[in-house]
C-alpha cells in the first residue's frame, strides 16, 4: 500500500475533506494575502517616487554641473532637467500676470505622468512628457486672468509661445506650491530665448535620477562629497500622507486578518488530522496484526502528509495567486499606481506555512498511530491510543505564535490576539466545565426533548468543552475582524466625507477676507473658516543661531513658513505637551506641531526667535500639538496668540468642497479675486477617495475567505462528533425513539453549544479588540452593543445549522445499522 | 403475532442489483419461539431488520401484531418498537457514554414509564449484575455486557423480541449462560422469540426452526 494509493482511497472515502481544505486555505490566505501587501507596497514605492518625478533630485539654486547628469547617465540611470523660477507672464499689451514658470526637459518626468486638458477646467488627460519647444501649458486659472483661449500668444521675457493646453497637475507640484503663483509649463530648450534668467535670480535647478537601485546608490554617493551650499539631496516626500495612511492601516488589517486566517486553519487542521487518524485505527491495527512495523506505518502517514502538503501548497498558491491577480485586475485601473510585482516570495511563506501547520497540527496524532496495539483486531473495544498529551498542545501553541508573529512582523498585534485566544479558552473551558459537567444527570432521560438533549450536553461533558473552546475562538476570531474591518472603513469615511475640501485659496488680503467670504456664500460652497497667515523664519532658538545646514531634513527649519493665530486650539488638532493660552492673551507664546518640534528639538518652555518681514519676534514655545494629516483640512505648524501677530503683514487662507461639475465657478472667482491663488486637490482627494474604497473590497474579499477557514473550523469541529452521535442515534431510533426526539435533542445540544460559544466568543472579542484598537493599530476604541445581541445570535445560528446538517444522517438513514459490524 | 408476505429486498451495488431476500412468507404466532438458521450472509439479519421495522422491503408484507407495517412511516414504526418490541444484538450495542443502569433505562424512558430507575435495577439484578449498576460498558466483559443488553431488552417488558446471533461475540460457556437467561426471562414473560443464530444447539431450544439459503426460506421444521 503506497501512501498516494492511500490517499486516493481516503479522497474518494470522503475522509480528507476538511484537513485538505483546511490547509488549502492556510496556503490561499498566506500567499494571497502577501502577495497583495507586496504589490501594493512596492508599488506604494514607485508611487512616492513619481512625486519626486524621480527617484532621487538634486536641488541647487544656481545651474548644477553638467558632469553630475554625464556621470548619472554614465551609470546607467535616466536623467532630466528642470528650473522653476517666478516671472511676469505677458498676454498682449495690457495683460499681465506673475507666473510660476518651470522649464522641463524633454525627458520629464521620469517617475509619474502629467495630467493636462484641451481647455481649461476640462476632463484631463494624462501625459507622459511636457511642451515641444515653443509652447507653453498654462495653469486654467490663468485663461481667465489674461483673457485668452488655448492658441493665444504668451510672452515670457522675450520670447513669444503658444499656448497649446491647460496644465492640471505635475508628480512634483507637492512639494513647493505655496506661495506661488499659477503654473507656465515650458521646453526646457526655451530658456536662454527668454533671457530672464539672470545669475543671483530666485531660481530652483533640479536633476533628476531615476534607475535601478545599485546605479542610485552609487551615484549618490559620488554626488554627496560634491554638493556645495545651496544644494540639497531630495530623497522619496512623504508628501502623501493621507494615502500612505490609510494604506497602512490597511496593511495592517490584512496582516491582522492573514494572521487569524492561518490560526483558524491550523485549529481546522489539527481537528481534522485527530479525525483522520480515528478513523484509521483499524486499518493500522490490521495491517500491524499483519505485520508492519511502527515505523512503516510512521513512513505510510508521513508521506502521506507531504503528499497532502504539497497538493496543498499547489493549489492554495494558485488560489491565493489569482485571488490578489482578481483584485489587481478588477480595480487595477482604478488605483492611482500600476501594481509591482511580488516575487515568488509570498508562495514561498505558504509553502513554509503548510508545512508548519503539517508538522505542527497534523502529524501528532498520525505518529501515534504507529503505537496501535494489533490486538485491537481481535478487541475492538480496546482504547485506541494514548490521548493527546500536554506536549501536543505546547507545540501547537508555539506554532501558532511563531506563525503569527512571523507573519504579521507585530508583537502587539499577536499578544493582543494571543490574549483574546487565551481568555476565550480558558473562560469557556471554565464555563463549560460548571455547565456541562456540574451535577451529572441519571440516564438518557429519554422521555422529553430537552432532557435528552440536556443529558447529552452533560454526559458528552469532555467533548463538548472542548468544541465549545473551539468554537468559541473560531467565533471569536471572525468577530474581531468584522468588528475592526467596520471601524476601520467607518474612520476612513469620516476621515475624508462627502464634501471633505478639495480646493484651497491662499494670498487672501484682511481686505478680500469679507469679499471672499461672500462670494463662497453665494455659491454656497461648503467652506473652512479663513485663517491668517503670517510668513516667518525661524533664526534663533534659545538665543542660539541656527547654523546653515546640508541635510535636507534640517533645511526645513531654514525656509519661511507660515504662521497663523487662533484664540482656540484648531480643530483636528491635538494637545500632546504644555496647554494653550486664555483667549485674549497678549503673551508673546507659540504652539507648535510635533513634527517640527522635534526635527527643531524643540520643547515646551523654549524660546524661539522668528524673523517676519524685517522684524524680530521672541517668543515661548507653550505648547506641541499633533494634527491630523489624513484630513485635508488646513494645518499650521506654528500657532501663536492674535494679540502677539497684530500688525505683521498677514495674508488670509482657506479651504471649500466644489463638485466636478461646478469648476466653472473657479473661472468666475479668478476674475473677480486675480491676486488670490487657487490651489485644486480635487484630483488628490478623488485619488485617496477612490484607494479608500478599492482596498476596502479588498479587506471584504479577504474577510470572505477568513470566514470560510473560520466555516471549515465549525464544521471540523462538529465532525468530531457525528460517529459517537451516529451510533447513539441508531441504537435510540431501534429501541423507538422517534425521529423527531432525536432531531430536537440534536437541534437543542448544538444550539445550547452555539450559544455559549457565542457568548463567550463576543466577551473575548471586545476584550480583544480593544487591546488590538488601543495598543496595536492606534484607533480609538467604542464598545458594540449590537455585538452583544449578534455573537450568541452567530453562535446558534450557525453551530445548530452546521451541527444539524452535518448529523442529518442520524436521522436519514434507517436504524438498520445497529444490526451490522459498524 | 409477526407474518411476512412475500417479503422482498433489492439492494443496488455496484455490478447493478442484488436481491438479498426473494420473497419471504412467514408466520409466527403469539408467545412462539423460532429460530432463523441459515449461512453467513444468506440473508438471516436482513430478515430481521425487516421484521423489526428497522428497513424498509422493496415489496410485500409484514404484519406485527396486526399492525400492517408498510402502512407506517419511520416514527410510526419508531413508537412500534418503543411499545411491543426488545432487541438483543450480536455486538450489544450498548450506548458507551451510559451506565449499565441508564442502559436499561433507555427503553423504559422511551416508553414513558415514570419508575424507569427502580424498574431497571430490579432487571439488572435479575440478570445478575446488581452490584455493577454504575459501571460503563467499557468495565464489563462481553458476556456481562451482553447480559445489560437483555436486561434493557425485556425491561420495557416487549411482546416480541429480536436476537441477532446474541452469543455470536461470546465464548462457548459464556454463550451458554446467556441463552439460559434468555430463555428463562422469555418464559417468564411469555414473549415472542425470534432468533438468528447458527449454532444448531441453540435453534434447537426453540419450538420452530426456519432455514435460510441464499435469501429464500428452503426448509421449515416443527
Ligand atoms: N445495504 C447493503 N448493500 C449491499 N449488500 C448488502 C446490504 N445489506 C446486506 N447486504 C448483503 O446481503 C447479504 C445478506 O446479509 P445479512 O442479512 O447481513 O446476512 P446474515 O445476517 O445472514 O449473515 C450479504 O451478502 C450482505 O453482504
Ligand atoms: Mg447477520
Amino acid at each position: 500500500m503506497t501512501a498516494l494509493k492511500m490517499l486516493l482511497r481516503d479522497w474518494r472515502g470522503g475522509e480528507l475533506g476538511v484537513l485538505f481544505a483546511a490547509l488549502v486555505i492556510a496556503v490561499t490566505i498566506v500567499s494571497g494575502i502577501s502577495a497583495f501587501t507586496t504589490r501594493l507596497q512596492n508599488s506604494l514605492e514607485q508611487e512616492s517616487h513619481r512625486f519626486l518625478a524621480a527617484d532621487r533630485v538634486v536641488s541647487s539654486s544656481s545651474a548644477v554641473s553638467d558632469s553630475w547628469g554625464e556621470y548619472a547617465l554614465s551609470q546607467g540611470l535616466q536623467v532630466a532637467n528642470t528650473l522653476s523660477f517666478p516671472s511676469m507672464v505677458y498676454a498682449g499689451d495690457e495683460d499681465m500676470v506673475l507666473a510660476s514658470v518651470k522649464a522641463v526637459s524633454d525627458n520629464y518626468p521620469l517617475r509619474g505622468e502629467l495630467l493636462r486638458s484641451d481647455q481649461p477646467f476640462a476632463a484631463p488627460q494624462a501625459i507622459a512628457h511636457g511642451p515641444a519647444a515653443g509652447t507653453v501649458w498654462i495653469d486654467s486659472r490663468l485663461f481667465a486672468l489674461l483673457d485668452i483661449d488655448v492658441g493665444a500668444q504668451l510672452t515670457i521675457g522675450e520670447a513669444d509661445f503658444s499656448v497649446t493646453a491647460a496644465i492640471r497637475s505635475e508628480p512634483d507640484q507637492g512639494s513647493s506650491f505655496l506661495g506661488f503663483g499659477p503654473r507656465v509649463l515650458m521646453n526646457y530648450t526655451d530658456i536662454p530665448a527668454t533671457e530672464v534668467v539672470q545669475v543671483g535670480s530666485r531660481v530652483e535647478y533640479r536633476l533628476l535620477l531615476a534607475g535601478d537601485a545599485g546605479a542610485l546608490e552609487t551615484t549618490v554617493e559620488w554626488l554627496e562629497p560634491r554638493l556645495e551650499n545651496g544644494e540639497r539631496l531630495l530623497d522619496v516626500a512623504s508628501s502623501q500622507q493621507s494615502i500612505g495612511s490609510a494604506l497602512q492601516r490597511a496593511e495592517q488589517f490584512l496582516l491582522l486578518a492573514g494572521s487569524l486566517g492561518v490560526v483558524l486553519a491550523a485549529v481546522a487542521i489539527a481537528l481534522g488530522a485527530r479525525r483522520f487518524s480515528e478513523r484509521h485505527y483499524d486499518y493500522v491495527a490490521i495491517m500491524k496484526s499483519l505485520g508492519a512495523t511502527s515505523g512503516r506505518i510512521a513512513r505510510l502517514y508521513g508521506s502521506s502528509l507531504l503528499i497532502l502538503g504539497a497538493a496543498a501548497t499547489l493549489l492554495g498558491s494558485l488560489l491565493g495567486w489569482s485571488m490578489q491577480s482578481l483584485f489587481f485586475v478588477l480595480f487595477g485601473d482604478a488605483l492611482p499606481v500600476t501594481p509591482a510585482s511580488s516575487g515568488p516570495r509570498p508562495y514561498l511563506m505558504g509553502m513554509f506555512t503548510a508545512l508548519v501547520c503539517l508538522a505542527s497540527f497534523a502529524w501528532p496524532p498520525l505518529r501515534r498511530l504507529g503505537k496501535i496495539s494489533p490486538l485491537r483486531v481481535l478487541r475492538r473495544d480496546m482504547p485506541g491510543m494514548a490521548q493527546r498529551t500536554v506536549q501536543d498542545y505546547l507545540v501547537g501553541l508555539g506554532a501558532i505564535i511563531l506563525l503569527m508573529l512571523w507573519y504579521s512582523r507585530d508583537v502587539n498585534l499577536t499578544l493582543a490576539v494571543l490574549a483574546g485566544l487565551a481568555c476565550s479558552a480558558l473562560v469557556a473551558a471554565g464555563a463549560a466545565t460548571l455547565l456541562l459537567r456540574g451535577g451529572r444527570l441519571a440516564g438518557m432521560r429519554a422521555g422529553s426533548i430537552w432532557r435528552l438533549a440536556l443529558a447529552g450536553l452533560q454526559r458528552r461533558g469532555a467533548a463538548n468543552t472542548l468544541q465549545v473552546v473551539i468554537f468559541s475562538m473560531a467565533i471569536m476570531l471572525l468577530l474581531i475582524l468584522v468588528l475592526v474591518r467596520t471601524s476601520l472603513i467607518e474612520e476612513w469615511q469620516t476621515q475624508l466625507p462627502e464634501g471633505t475640501p478639495n480646493h484651497f485659496l491662499i494670498n487672501i488680503s484682511p481686505e478680500q477676507v469679507n469679499p471672499v467670504r461672500e462670494a463662497l456664500n453665494r455659491k454656497a460652497v461648503l467652506s473652512q473658516p479663513l485663517y491668517p497667515m503670517v510668513r516667518g523664519r525661524v533664526t534663533h532658538i534659545n538665543g542660539e543661531a541656527l547654523g546653515r545646514s546640508d541635510d535636507p531634513e534640517e533645511g526645513r527649519r531654514e525656509r519661511e513658513t507660515n504662521l497663523t493665530w487662533s484664540d482656540a486650539v484648531p480643530p483636528n488638532n491635538e494637545i500632546i505637551a504644555g496647554s494653550w493660552w486664555d483667549a485674549d492673551s497678549a503673551q508673546p507664546l507659540v504652539s507648535l506641531e510635533e513634527g517640527i518640534a522635534d526635527s527643531m528639538k524643540i520643547k515646551v518652555g523654549d524660546t524661539v526667535t522668528y524673523t517676519v518681514g524685517a522684524r524680530e519676534l521672541s517668543v515661548t514655545v507653550a505648547s506641541i500639538r499633533r494634527l491630523d494629516w489624513g484630513s485635508m483640512q488646513p494645518n499650521f505648524f506654528m500657532v501663536f496668540p492674535p494679540a502677539v501677530l497684530q500688525g505683521y503683514p498677514a495674508t488670509f487662507m482657506t479651504s471649500f468642497y466644489l463638485g466636478g461639475e461646478e469648476k466653472q465657478f473657479l473661472n468666475q472667482f479668478i476674475r473677480e479675486f486675480p491676486t488670490v491663488t487657487v490651489i485644486e486637490m480635487d484630483v488628490v482627494v478623488q485619488q485617496v477617495r477612490a484607494i479608500v474604497s478599492q482596498v476596502s473590497a479588498a479587506i471584504e474579499l479577504v474577510l470572505g475567505v477568513i470566514l470560510l477557514a473560520g466555516a471549515l473550523v465549525l464544521i471540523a469541529g462538529v465532525q468530531a462528533s457525528v460517529d459517537a452521535r451516529l451510533l447513539e442515534s441508531a441504537i435510540l431510533r431501534a429501541l423507538g425513539a422517534p425521529r423527531k426526539l432525536i432531531l430536537g435533542s440534536l437541534v437543542i445540544e448544538f444550539g445550547v453549544l452555539g450559544l455559549f460559544a457565542g457568548s463567550l466568543a463576543t466577551l473575548a472579542a471586545e476584550l480583544s479588540v480593544y487591546i488590538l484598537q488601543t495598543q496595536a493599530l492606534d484607533m480609538s476604541y467604542q464598545p458594540s452593543p449590537l455585538l452583544w445581541f449578534l455573537g450568541p445570535l452567530v453562535g446558534i445560528t450557525l453551530i445548530g445549522g452546521l451541527g444539524v446538517w452535518n448529523c442529518r444522517r442520524v436521522i436519514s438513514s434507517p436504524p438498520l445499522t445497529v444490526l451490522r459490524e459498524l | 403475532m409477526i407474518k411476512t408476505e412475500n417479503l422482498l429486498k433489492r439492494v443496488e451495488v455496484a455490478g447493478g442489483q442484488l436481491e438479498i431476500l426473494k420473497g419471504i412468507d412467514l408466520e409466527i404466532k403469539a408467545s412462539e419461539s423460532v429460530a432463523i438458521v441459515g449461512a453467513s450472509g444468506s440473508g438471516k439479519s436482513t430478515l430481521l431488520g425487516l421484521m423489526a421495522g428497522l428497513d424498509e422491503a422493496t415489496d410485500g408484507k409484514v404484519w406485527i401484531d396486526g399492525v400492517d407495517l408498510q402502512q407506517l412511516d419511520e416514527d410510526e414504526r419508531a413508537l412500534l418498537r418503543a411499545e411491543k418490541v426488545g432487541f438483543v444484538f450480536q455486538s450489544f450495542q450498548l450506548l458507551p457514554s451510559l451506565t449499565a443502569l441508564e442502559n436499561v433505562m433507555l427503553p423504559l424512558e422511551l416508553a414513558g414509564h415514570s419508575d424507569a430507575e427502580s424498574r431497571a435495577a430490579g432487571f439488572l439484578a435479575r440478570v445478575e449484575l446488581g452490584e455493577r449498576v454504575t459501571h460503563y460498558p467499557s468495565q464489563l466483559s462481553g458476556g456481562e455486557q451482553q447480559r445489560v443488553a437483555i436486561a434493557r431488552a425485556f425491561a420495557a417488558e416487549p411482546v416480541i423480541l429480536f436476537a441477532d446471533e446474541p452469543t455470536g461475540n461470546l465464548d462457548t460457556e459464556t454463550g451458554a449462560h446467556i441463552i439460559d437467561l434468555l430463555f428463562e426471562i422469555n418464559r417468564e414473560q411469555g414473549t415472542t422469540l425470534v432468533l438468528v443464530t447458527h449454532e444448531s444447539r441453540l435453534a434447537d431450544r426453540c419450538d420452530r426452526r426456519v432455514r435460510l439459503h441464499a435469501g429464500a426460506l428452503v426448509e421449515a421444521q416443527a
